[in-house]
């Protein structure tokens, strides 16, 4: 499915699905194929962030995203010129004014996905993985697998040795072919680089072909053995249980004689593999990149089964778990914590279901930090408290000196009052004295009147 | 107010190119079995070596070239990078410097002719963006001009801070003292630098003379088919 879109006209339809035309007639319409439908001359899109960071984590002040643009319109624009012809690396380096190694970093993205260099005839998109991830891969890779096993009708990894079924991965500079979860895990030489191998989709169908004998031989081995797949694998002669388990239910009456407890994870990679047989590889494309972690095995095991599944499976699953987590996240958060869940979200939205464990751990995380919240408030209120009852005593204290102050004043001033009075009487008496002689009874009687006042 | 001053004893800094990125100008010029190939491109010193590899084989792949080409072409860019490493740890005096910049190349069909001035301790300024704006404003119609300038801007700028080095790396061993060092720093580096002081006295205006003008200014000439040969053949003889 490709979009149609003029050239050198505004930014194309996002993702309109047409029919693809092989021969592309009309010389000013370009077709871009459906996964790169996203594209437009006036925004950078994600995925262009996340496939070149060099140019928005700004590290280099020349390195921003003005020029990240700069280069790709202008790559873009130099091919549509003239569609019919493919542009090469060094025509565009020779024309854009910057250092070559970002400019062919940049190319090449547009040219894994189509942007430029796309005909309806061109090769299957190539697997691009992060510059990172190849420097990762290398550095993770301890072992170093041997490169005997050739890609003969059986497809065995060289990494782990099993058999590959849904879909293998194949370097034709090495001759190395690996198995989907080894291409994870970056379980090869050290030397290769992960962007050097093509995704072979190996469907059931076309590989071995079920005779007449062979059906005959499986309904026999299934009446045999039951749910033993691998006795049936066995009988049946060199397949393995999963063709087996597949060319069943592919005959009619398989499903009512299937266990399907037995076979929730088997059927989910027979589900992939039949999907991908069905669907034209060009519009798979996953993005194993973020979760390629070897050193975290969940992760690994999650990009391993997404990888398998499918975009549609590993969607729905993802926003199921997602939906589900929203919720829990909902009754248990007090919504201080609400930046917890949002994180964890965006990672779920990417991974295909694993959602029990961290929500677990989430509520926990939200019980234990609410509870010592509180705890502190306590503590805090309580010191409050102590510090007041402090200052509230020293005051009191004050209040009593200066009362002990204040009676002590009293006492002085009565004191002072008494010895005025009898300072007072002791001048009249002087007076009395020194009048007495001239003066008569006047003066005995002033005193008398005067007297009963001073006591 | 009495100015510091010309050629300050400035600490002396890290080797590095004296633009907003550190990146290396590189020339190729491989001669084998009668084909030459010239090109010159800048390089970000950061980026692994097996990015050389890579770049040489697309290139040999792109151009149809021999692929004896691939080799060589990796390893003359291998040995130009090393040469820029090994500048990397030494120290480079960068006293006041305004040096002039002078363009002079043809690319294709165009013939450029410009001088300015540039300073030396701008380590925010971008040589690419003066490209940019160079072709932007004058209309040049080619677009393999603009990396071209900026690669010319790029390389003198290189040789610059070359000098340097090995200027800082003379005063180390004469050792003669702060007043002997500043004489030689404003000899041999400020030989090509305009003393700002003497231009930008008092009783002189900072406007330019007029006779001075057509030097400063940008001269692009798009040349018919004859003159290009012309050019091409006389630059051959240059080289051999």
């Amino acid at each position: 499915m490709a979009a149609k879109s003029p050239v050198k006209d505004t930014p194309p339809p996002a993702a309109k699905p047409e029919t693809p035309s092989s021969a592309d007639a009309e010389a000013d319409v370009v077709n871009v194929p459906s996964y790169s439908g996203w594209f437009s001359w006036d925004t950078i899109n994600e995925c262009e962030v996340r496939f070149l960071p060099e140019f928005f984590d700004s590290r280099s002040p020349s390195k921003n995203p003005g020029a990240y643009k700069y280069y790709r319109d202008s790559i873009i624009r130099h091919y549509r010129n003239n569609p019919s012809r493919k542009i090469t690396f060094t025509d565009v380096r020779r024309i854009l004014v910057g250092d070559v190694g970002s400019i062919r970093r940049v190319f090449d993205f547009l040219d894994t996905w189509g942007l430029v260099n796309y005909s309806a005839s061109a090769k299957p998109l190539k697997w691009e993985d992060k510059e990172n991830k190849s420097a990762g891969g290398g550095g993770s890779a301890a072992e170093s697998s041997s490169i005997t096993n050739k890609e003969n009708s059986k497809t065995l990894c060289s990494g782990c040795k099993s058999v590959c079924s849904i879909a293998c991965f194949y370097c034709d500079k090495y001759d190395l072919t690996l198995c989907a979860r080894c291409y994870v895990r970056g379980n090869h030489r050290v030397g290769v680089s992960s962007s050097d191998f093509r995704r072979v989709e190996i469907s059931e169908e076309t590989r071995t072909d079920w005779t007449d004998k062979d059906t005959l031989q499986l309904l026999e081995a299934i009446m045999h053995y039951g749910d033993d797949w691998r006795k049936v694998a066995q009988h049946v002669g060199g397949r393995s249980e999963k063709d087996c388990i597949t060319h069943f239910i592919k005959l009619r009456f398989g499903e009512e004689l299937i266990d399907h407890s037995d076979l929730g994870e088997v059927d989910n990679n027979v589900d992939g593999g039949l999907e991908s047989v069905g669907t034209t590889s060009p519009n798979k494309r996953m993005r194993l990149s973020p979760l390629a972690d070897a050193s975290n095995p969940i992760m690994a095991q999650a990009a391993f089964l997404s990888a398998l599944a499918g975009i549609e499976t590993a969607e729905t699953a993802a926003r199921a778990a997602v939906k589900t987590l929203s919720e829990v996240d909902n009754r248990a958060s007090k919504g201080s914590l609400g930046s917890f869940p949002r994180n964890t979200k965006q990672e779920e939205a990417e991974v295909a279901s694993n959602g029990d464990t961290s929500r677990n751990t989430l509520e926990s995380f939200t019980v234990e930090a609410n509870s010592s919240v509180e705890k502190e408030e306590r503590d805090l209120e309580k010191a409050i408290s102590g510090i007041i009852e402090v200052q509230m005593r020293e005051i009191r204290k004050k209040i009593d000196r200066f009362e002990k102050l204040d009676l002590q004043m009293e006492k002085e001033r009565q004191q002072l009052e008494q010895m005025k009075n009898m300072l007072f009487v002791d001048q009249l008496s002087l007076l009395f004295h020194k009048t007495s002689a001239p003066k008569t009874g006047e003066h005995m009687e002033e005193n008398k009147i005067v007297k009963p006042n001073v006591s | 107010m009495k100015l510091p001053a010309t050629s300050s004893f400035k600490a002396p800094v890290k080797f590095r190119m004296p633009t907003a990125d550190n990146l290396v100008p590189i020339r190729l010029d491989i001669e084998n079995e009668g084909q030459r190939y010239k090109d010159a491109f800048t390089w970000n010193p950061s980026d692994p070596d097996s990015e050389v590899v890579v770049f040489a084989k697309k290139t040999v792949r792109d151009l149809k070239l021999p692929p004896q080409f691939t080799t060589q072409i990796a390893q003359s860019i291998q040995s130009q990078l090393t040469e820029f490493r090994s500048y990397e740890g030494q120290d480079m005096y960068t006293a006041e410097k305004i040096v002039p910049i002078k363009l002079d190349l043809r690319v294709n069909h165009t013939l450029i002719r410009d001088q300015f001035l540039w300073d030396l301790n701008n380590y925010d300024s971008d040589p690419e963006e003066f490209a940019r704006t160079f072709c932007k404003d004058l209309a040049i119609d080619d677009p393999e001009v603009g990396p071209a300038v900026a690669f010319a801007i790029r390389e003198q700028l290189y040789e610059i801070a070359i000098q340097s080095v090995a200027s800082a790396r003379e005063i180390k061993i004469s050792k003669k003292g702060r007043r002997g060092a500043e004489h030689m720093s404003a000899s041999k580096a400020g030989g090509n630098a305009l003393d700002l002081m003497k231009l930008f006295r008092f009783n002189s205006s900072i406007v330019r003379k007029r006779k001075e003008w057509e030097v400063y200014e940008p001269f692009v000439d798009i040349l018919s088919n004859e003159e290009v040969d012309v050019l091409e053949a006389r630059e051959e003889r240059n080289t051999r």
